[in-house]
């Protein structure tokens, strides 16, 4: 690889770089021409531009729906996830719990065992105890499976702590709680953000254990778009897809002017 | 202080949940796995049988689908790293007020949904998609090229699914690497690309390791994008597990599968830990 | 009326002792320092009275009651901490607010005790800020203001000046012994600095491998140091291998080599194998040297250092010892290779007994 003297990047790896930077950018623009675009496939140049699957989309009940489920699911998993989460870390970060990092093994576990799995074992353990189906079955999946991203950021945010802050709040005569609320919960906010939007971001994600254990009645907006795109390419999809794409960008541009986000990733 | 008591209390919920909607039900699926299946009836009660496990093994079919899996683990773990590497390192030595924009590029799609990119991907690659369109349009080709429901699909795809994964975790490996050792490589004489193949590159190993690790585990276990670009045909174990629950109801292979899938990551993850260790220097 | 008292105080952390056995006393309005090297015990001991670490056995006793077991919330002390431990979250007002606002302080006349706690510290006006915007030595003057606004009943310091730079330090000096002079608060301050636990407190704890050496006044820490780890930790000294050659009255005669000095005070037999401390700064010097009663030699080193001149003095067997004196006057100008005489007060040499773990 060439750099120079002083091992910054040389052109060849600066123009291979760019090129990677658009290659990962290619396929999100492809949907956005698509949603606007008049035929059901992608030509270039397009031939026609048009908002009619935008309207058709927001007028249908099914992604209306769908994409409502996602977003309670998303927010209530998340919500739990960083009550759950922040505890526990807490307590593994303060070193009062024995074996602190077995623990800290097991939570991450859920990361570490592949989503089908987790989806193919939950839906036999709903079978068998009359949660098939339930929102608070699919809750609960979902807590698995972001709570782990909650707990890595959670420590993380706390490992670079000053424990003589929270000392510092205890001896000024803060009982141990409002220590934490007052000096702690501030100061590692940001980290919680990020590890909240990931959270959020992959509960509205999922499909490979969400697929097995929606009802009929209850799907998300992903598992929707999964199985509609098995019947054939849909330039709905595509303007779901946009909608899904501008929220996404928004929500990341905010969180990196807040909280500087990019540093938590 | 707080105290052990308390620290329990704390952590108890989260255990809780985690025994609750994690540990058993991963736990009950043991049985499952030897269990036998009827076509029709389901699982047979009070048989059990080590023929789920067998058949992964000796069965043509389910080989293939293993090797097909593990091999476009390796393939798209390879390509991450050599389209990686130019990037993270633009990112970590490149211009100070390129990083953050550069970085959010490669965190935006990593953020947007699974199935929104797979779906690009398709767009894309269908038959009737935009490249073979183009292609066709410039007169490159007359019939157009098969992208999808085959390997180069799943690669292209996956690859671009999992590269900002093994950016993020280089970016951090190169940024890691000392300067002044490479500054001092460069004053004893070495040329650039030495100083790249014998400081840089071996001190960002670790780095190198923990991603393509990460992307490995992620390819293997991916169930989504496969299912999408690589259709009802084209299968991995992740989409074959899938369809034994789904289409074939055939839980009992549908387990053992599961659980030989979750062995590979397993023992691919304590492997590099392994290895790890050894490059740390500890025992 | 005593304000402190450690009653056989101790900590273990399985089976090491980082405090061994420590009682002492501290009087209402006292400053007392714990001197000692890093991992000697001191800061356990303070973070034992602040509550931050429970004590494995003895007591700790604020005036008349027993703390031992209360939480650090309960306890109504002041602590500033080495790394200051501001909150950065909150501006330098509500820093020293908090802890009044835990004792349900509020209004008026939070704002009154607020602004009082950071004139004392001559941080009136900056209020509004945070923690960050301040010099490191405006971070020190919050981290004390925010431990006295409360009022508490003693007042602990952890190293406080070491992130300082050395004026800056010498500064705070002061300005914190005048604080708790005007205070009258009872401070207990914890350094590894002896001019630091020299020059503030009224009495220094000297500590080593979690035991209490000695603790008295500075004078007597410095002049009459009760144990040879004391002797060669405090000031700047020369120790020598020698034996008590004879013994009269309190002190006697010690020999280094060929050489002999008197000392005042000796309590080890005649013979006895000892250790003799002589600070550098208690070596006397006289240009050309040879007199009867003082021990001749050759400077083969001179290294200046502001205020002082320090000389490496070779006497006969290849003994070398330092010697310092001001670096003004003709003793501020000798040579490599003059010869000198030096004068070493009897009360200078500190017989101390061999202790092999003494370091």
């Amino acid at each position: 690889m060439s750099a120079d003297r002083d091992g910054r990047p040389g052109h060849a790896v600066t123009i291979a770089a760019l090129a990677v930077v658009v290659f990962l950018q290619v396929p999100v623009l492809v949907v956005v021409l698509a949603a606007f675009s008049t035929t059901s496939y992608l030509t270039i140049p397009p031939q026609g531009l048009t908002l009619a699957w935008f309207g058709k989309v927001l007028g249908d009940p099914t992604y209306l729906s769908a994409l409502r489920m996602s977003l309670i699911l998303a927010c209530g998993s998340t919500a739990l996830s960083l009550i759950l989460g922040v505890t526990a870390a807490y307590a593994l970060f303060r070193r009062s719990v024995p074996g602190a990092e077995a623990i800290t093994a097991v939570l991450m576990a859920p990361l570490v065992v592949p989503a089908v799995v987790v989806g193919v074992a939950l839906l036999q353990y709903f079978s068998l105890t009359g949660l098939r189906g339930s929102f608070v079955g699919l809750l609960m999946a979902h807590v698995v499976i972001t709570v782990p991203y909650v707990v890595r950021s959670a420590l993380a945010s706390l490992a670079g702590l000053d424990l003589a802050v929270e000392e510092a709040a205890r001896v000024l005569g803060a009982t141990g709680f409002e220590a934490f609320r007052l000096v702690t919960l501030p100061l590692i906010t940001p980290g919680l953000v990020a590890g909240g939007l990931f959270a959020f971001i992959t509960s509205l994600d999922n499909v490979p254990v969400t697929i097995f254990l929606i009802s009929a009645s209850q799907t998300t907006l992903p598992v929707l778009i999964f199985s509609s795109v098995e019947m054939g390419i849909d330039p709905g999809v595509a303007a779901v897809s946009t909608i899904l794409i501008v929220a996404t960008g928004i929500v990341l541009l905010l969180a990196e002017r807040r909280f500087g986000f990019h540093r938590f990733v | 202080m707080i105290r052990r008591r308390h620290g329990l209390l704390l952590v108890a919920p989260l255990g809780l949940v985690l025994a609750g909607f994690f540990i058993a039900p991963v736990l009950m699926l043991v049985p499952t796995s030897f269990g036998e299946y009827v076509p029709g009836a389901g699982i047979a009660k009070g048989v059990w049988t080590l023929e789920n496990y067998a058949r992964i093994i000796t069965d043509d079919y389910y080989r293939e689908v293993i090797w097909r899996t593990l091999g476009l683990g390796l393939a798209v773990t390879a390509a991450c790293l050599v389209l990686g590497y130019p990037l993270a390192y633009l990112i970590a030595r490149g211009p100070e007020r390129w990083r953050v924009p550069l970085i959010l590029l490669v965190i935006f799609p990593m953020m947007l949904n699974l199935v929104v990119r797979s779906f690009g991907w398709i767009a894309l690659l269908a038959n009737r998609g935009l490249v073979n369109n183009l292609l066709m349009q410039l007169g490159v080709i007359a019939t157009p090229l098969k992208l999808m429901f085959n390997m180069t699909g799943l690669m292209i795809g996956l690859t671009h699914i999992y590269l900002p994964f093994m950016v993020l975790m280089l970016v951090a490996a190169i940024r890691n690497v000392p300067r002044d050792v490479e500054a001092a490589a460069a004053t004893l004489g070495s040329t650039r690309i030495h100083v790249f193949a014998s400081v840089t590159l071996p001190l960002s190993a670790p780095g190198i390791l923990a991603g393509s690790i990460l992307v490995f585990v992620l390819t293997v276990s991916a169930l989504v994008t496969p299912r999408m670009l690589g259709g009802p045909t084209y299968k991995v174990m992740a989409t074959l597990i899938y369809d034994e629950y789904m289409q074939l109801l055939d839980w009992p292979s549908g387990s053992a599968l599961s659980f030989a899938l979750t062995a590979i990551t397993l023992a691919i993850i304590w492997l590099s830990g392994r290895v790890a260790r050894r490059w740390a220097g500890q025992p | 009326m005593s304000a402190l008292v450690f009653e056989g105080l101790g900590k273990s952390y399985g089976e090491t002792t980082v405090v061994r056995e420590v009682s002492l006393t501290i009087g209402e309005g006292e400053f007392v320092s714990l001197l000692g090297p890093s991992g000697c015990g001191k800061t356990t001991i303070l973070r034992m009275v602040a509550g931050l670490v429970e004590p494995t056995r003895g007591r700790i006793l604020l005036g008349r009651d027993d703390i031992t077991r209360l939480p650090p919330n309960r306890r109504g002390l002041g602590l500033v901490f080495q790394s200051y431990a501001l909150f950065p979250h909150l501006t330098v007002y509500e820093n020293v607010a908090f802890g009044l606002r835990r004792r349900k302080v509020g209004g008026a006349e939070l704002d009154r005790r607020v602004s009082e706690a950071l004139a004392m510290v001559r941080l009136s006006g900056f209020g509004d800020r945070h923690p960050r915007q301040l010099s490191g030595g405006q971070q020190q003057r919050v981290a004390i203001a925010r431990a006295i606004a409360p009022r508490p009943r003693v007042l602990l310091f952890d190293e406080p000046l070491s992130n300082l730079d050395a004026q800056l330090r010498d500064e705070m000096q002061i300005e914190l012994k005048r604080l708790q002079r005007e205070l009258g608060i009872t401070t207990l301050f914890v350094t590894h600095d002896q001019g630091e636990a020299l020059s503030m407190s009224d009495r220094v704890g000297v500590m080593a491998r979690g035991v209490m050496q000695q603790f008295a006044t500075p004078e007597e820490i410095y002049h009459r140091p009760a144990t040879a780890f004391v002797a060669s930790f405090i000031g700047k000294p020369n120790r020598l291998a020698g034996r008590v050659a004879f013994r009269a009255g309190a002190g006697g005669r010690v020999a280094v080599g060929s050489i002999e000095l008197a000392a005042a005070r000796i309590d080890e037999a005649s013979g006895a194998a000892i250790e003799i401390v002589i600070r550098q700064e208690a070596i006397g010097l006289r240009p050309g040297g040879g007199a009867e009663d003082a021990v001749g030699g050759t400077i083969v080193l001179r290294s200046f250092s502001g205020a002082r001149v320090q000389y490496v003095v070779r006497l006969a067997d290849g003994i070398e010892l330092v010697a310092e004196t001001p670096s003004h006057g003709a003793l501020a100008a000798l040579e490599p290779g003059a010869g000198v005489a030096l004068d070493i007060a009897p009360e200078a040499v500190l017989v101390m007994p061999v202790e092999g773990a003494a370091a």
